[in-house]
C-alpha cells in the first residue's frame, strides 16, 4: 500500500517538475526569439520583439517555480544545517524531522488556501498583466496546480517520516 | 516585550531551528509569521499578504533569472566543455611544477564563466581533473583541495546566483556587480595557483610534470573553448552594453549552453530529464528560502530593527573599518556552518544598511559593489572550510580513495589565500571597483 502510494506520489511530483521544466524551456525560446526579432526591428521587415514577452515570462515562471516545490519536496532537497545531525539523539532527530514536515504541510496548505482566495481577488477585479492583458487569475491558476501537488507531496512527507519514527523502511 | 526585543529575540530563536535542522526556508517563516503575530496581535494581515506574496515573489521578473541561470548551469556541466578548458589550461601549464593542478584551477576559472553555482563546477571539473591529478602522482589532500577551491570560482567569476540574488536586496546593478567580480575572481584563481606552487616546492615529489607543449598546440587548444568565451561574452558584455535585460541574457545563455551540450552529443533525453529536475529542486529550494526571508525581514521591519540598528551603530562613532572587519568575521563563522544562499538572504536586509550609513570615502553606488564582492568571497570560503563545506564533500565523495580528514588538510592552504585576498581587496577597494570606473567611463 505504502509501496505504490509512494511509486504515486514520487511520479506526480517527477511529472510537475518536468512539465515546470518544459514551461523554462518555451520562456528561454520565446525569450531569445524576442531577442532576435528587436534586433531585426530596424531592418523594417515587418518583425519584431514579442508583445508581452516579460509578462509571458512572470507568469510562466511563477507557474514553474510552483510546479517544482513538490519535487524539492520529495527529495528532501530544502537546505538545511546537518551540523549537530551526528550528536542528536536518534529518535530526537526523528521526531523533529516529523514536526518539520508537518509544519511544511501546514505552510503547503496555507499557502495553497490563500493562493486561491488570491486567484478569485484577481479574477474579480478582473486584473490583467501590464503589456500582454494576460488576465492574472489565469498566472494563478497556472500555480495552483503545483501548489496543490506540494500539499500532496508534503502530506506524503508526514507519513514517511512518520514511519521512519517507527523504524519502518521508506 | 518591545517591538525592538522580540525582533533581537528572533535571532537566536531562528538559529535555535535552524540547528534543529529545520529547513531554513521553514523555520524563517516560522518565526517571521510568529513574530508578525506578536507584533501585531492578529494574523489577518499576515494571511491576507499571503494572498498575493508567494505568487508575487515565484513571479518577480529579477528573480527569473535565477532558474535560467541555475539551468545553464547544468547544461554546461553536459557540454563537454569542462574537458576543453582543461587541454588548454593543461597545454599552457602543464610543465610547470604543480602545473596539472594549476591547470585545475584555471578550468575551473574558466567554467565559472558558464555555470553560476560552485558545487556544479566542483562536480563536473572533478570528474575531468581528478583522475588525471592521481595519474600524475598528485596526493588526496591537494587534489581535492585543490578542485574544492577551484568550484568557488564558480561563483565568484560571473554569471552568479548569489551576486543576483545580493543585486536584488540591496539594490545594486547586476550587470556593474558582474564586472566588478571579475578582477576578484580572477585575483582568485591566481592566488590558489600560488598556494599549489608553494606546496609543490615544499613537497617536491608531489606531483610529476607533463611535457612541454608547442606553442600550435596551445592556440589549437585554446580554440576549442570558443563557446565559452562566445557566451560569457554576449552574457555578460550584452547585460552590460544594454543589448539585454539580465533575465533575457540569462535565457540566451541557457539557450547557448544547451545548443553546445546538443552539438556535443552528450545530451540524451534522459540527461535533460535530470538537468531539468536538478534545477527544478535547487530553484524550488531558493525561491522558498526567498519567500522565507521576505516574510521574515517584513517582520524585522515591523520591529523596525533595521533602521534602528543602523542609528545606534552610526551613534556609537565605531570606526567603519572596524565595523566592516566585525561583519566579515561574523559572515566567515557563520558560513562554516551555514548555507551561503540562505545567509546572503537573512542578513543582508539588516546588514547593508547599517553598513551604508558608515563613511568609507567612497559613492554609495562604488561601496555597494565593493561591500558585495567582499561579501560574496567570505561566504564562499565557507563552502572549502570545515565542518559544513559543500565543496569538500562533492570532491572527497568523487576520490574514494582519499579520507575526508585529508582533504581538509588540502583546502587549509587555499582558504589562507582566500583569507590574504579579501584583506587586499577590503584595503585597497580601487582593486575592485577600477573596472567598472573603466567601461563606466567609455
Amino acid at each position: 500500500m505504502y509501496r505504490r502510494l509512494q511509486i504515486i506520489v514520487e511520479l506526480i511530483a517527477r511529472v510537475l517538475a518536468l512539465a515546470g521544466g518544459a514551461v523554462l524551456l518555451c520562456i528561454i525560446v520565446l525569450t531569445c526569439v524576442s531577442i532576435i526579432g528587436r534586433a531585426l526591428v530596424p531592418f523594417d521587415i515587418g518583425v519584431g520583439p514579442i508583445r508581452g514577452i516579460y509578462d509571458m515570462t512572470e507568469i510562466g515562471m511563477a507557474a514553474a517555480i510552483f510546479a517544482f516545490l513538490p519535487w524539492a519536496q520529495f527529495n528532501e532537497a530544502h537546505a538545511r544545517v546537518d551540523l549537530f545531525q551526528p550528536v542528536m539523539p536518534k529518535p530526537m532527530d526523528r521526531f523533529l524531522d516529523l514536526a518539520f514536515n508537518l509544519a511544511m504541510l501546514v505552510v503547503a496548505a496555507v499557502g495553497t488556501w490563500r493562493l486561491y482566495l488570491g486567484m478569485q481577488d484577481k479574477l474579480s477585479f478582473g486584473e490583467t498583466t501590464l503589456i500582454a492583458q494576460i488576465p492574472v487569475w489565469q498566472g494563478y491558476a497556472a500555480s495552483l496546480l503545483g501548489a496543490v501537488g506540494f500539499i500532496l507531496v508534503a502530506a506524503f512527507c508526514v507519513l514517511r517520516s512518520g514511519r521512519r519514527m517507527a523504524g519502518l523502511p521508506d | 516585550m518591545t517591538n525592538i526585543e522580540l525582533a533581537l529575540w528572533s535571532f537566536p530563536i531562528l538559529l535555535a531551528l535552524v540547528f534543529l535542522r529545520a529547513p531554513i526556508a521553514l523555520a524563517m517563516i516560522g518565526v517571521g509569521v510568529g513574530g508578525t503575530y506578536l507584533v501585531i496581535g492578529s494574523s489577518m494581515m499576515t494571511l491576507n499578504q499571503l494572498k498575493t506574496l508567494t505568487y508575487g515573489t515565484f513571479s518577480n521578473y529579477s528573480f527569473s533569472i535565477i532558474p535560467l541561470f541555475l539551468l545553464m548551469g547544468q547544461f554546461a556541466t553536459l557540454s563537454g566543455m569542462s574537458a576543453a578548458l582543461f587541454r588548454a589550461a593543461e597545454s599552457f601549464l602543464g610543465h610547470r611544477k604543480g602545473g596539472v593542478a594549476m591547470s585545475a584551477v584555471g578550468a575551473c576559472a574558466g567554467f565559472g564563466a558558464i555555470c553560476g553555482s560552485s558545487l556544479a563546477t566542483a562536480a563536473t571539473m572533478g570528474q575531468v581533473a581528478l583522475p588525471e591529478l592521481r595519474r600524475y602522482g598528485y596526493p588526496g589532500s591537494l587534489a581535492t583541495g585543490a578542485l574544492a577551491a577551484g568550484g568557488t570560482l564558480g561563483i565568484l567569476i560571473p554569471p552568479s546566483v548569489i551576486l543576483v540574488i545580493y543585486a536584488i536586496l540591496a539594490e545594486q546593478n547586476i550587470e556593474k556587480l558582474f564586472v566588478a567580480a571579475l578582477i576578484p575572481g580572477i585575483l582568485a584563481a591566481i592566488g590558489y595557483m600560488i598556494a599549489i606552487s608553494v606546496w609543490v616546492h615544499w613537497s617536491p615529489n608531489s606531483a610529476a610534470v607533463k611535457d612541454r607543449v608547442p606553442w600550435g598546440q596551445r592556440m589549437k587548444a585554446l580554440g576549442q573553448v570558443w563557446p565559452v568565451i562566445l557566451i560569457f561574452v554576449s552574457v555578460v558584455g550584452g547585460i552590460y552594453a544594454g543589448i539585454f535585460t539580465p533575465t533575457e541574457a540569462a535565457a540566451v545563455g541557457a539557450a547557448g549552453t544547451g545548443l553546445v551540450a546538443l552539438a556535443s552529443g552528450q545530451m540524451s533525453w534522459g540527461k535533460l530529464n535530470q538537468a531539468i529536475l536538478s534545477t527544478a529542486a535547487s530553484s524550488a529550494m531558493i525561491f522558498l528560502i526567498i519567500l522565507g526571508a521576505g516574510i521574515y525581514n517584513n517582520f524585522l521591519s515591523l520591529t523596525q530593527l533595521p533602521q534602528t540598528a543602523s542609528v545606534w551603530v552610526g551613534d556609537q562613532g565605531f570606526s567603519p573599518w572596524f565595523v566592516l572587519t566585525i561583519v566579515l568575521l561574523m559572515y566567515l563563522v557563520f558560513g562554516c556552518v551555514m548555507d551561503s544562499l540562505s545567509m546572503v538572504l537573512l542578513t543582508v536586509p539588516i546588514i547593508f544598511p547599517i553598513m551604508s550609513v558608515l563613511d568609507f570615502g567612497m559613492s554609495a553606488n562604488d561601496f555597494g559593489l565593493w561591500f558585495g564582492i567582499l561579501v560574496l568571497i567570505v561566504v564562499e570560503v565557507g563552502l572549502i572550510t570545515p565542518p559544513v563545506g559543500m565543496n569538500l564533500f562533492i570532491i572527497n565523495s568523487m576520490a574514494k580513495e582519499t579520507p575526508i580528514g585529508q582533504t581538509y588538510k588540502g583546502a587549509l592552504p587555499f582558504v589562507l589565500t582566500d583569507m590574504v585576498r579579501v584583506v587586499i581587496l577590503a584595503a585597497f577597494p580601487p582593486i575592485t571597483l577600477w573596472l567598472v570606473w573603466v567601461i563606466d567611463a567609455l
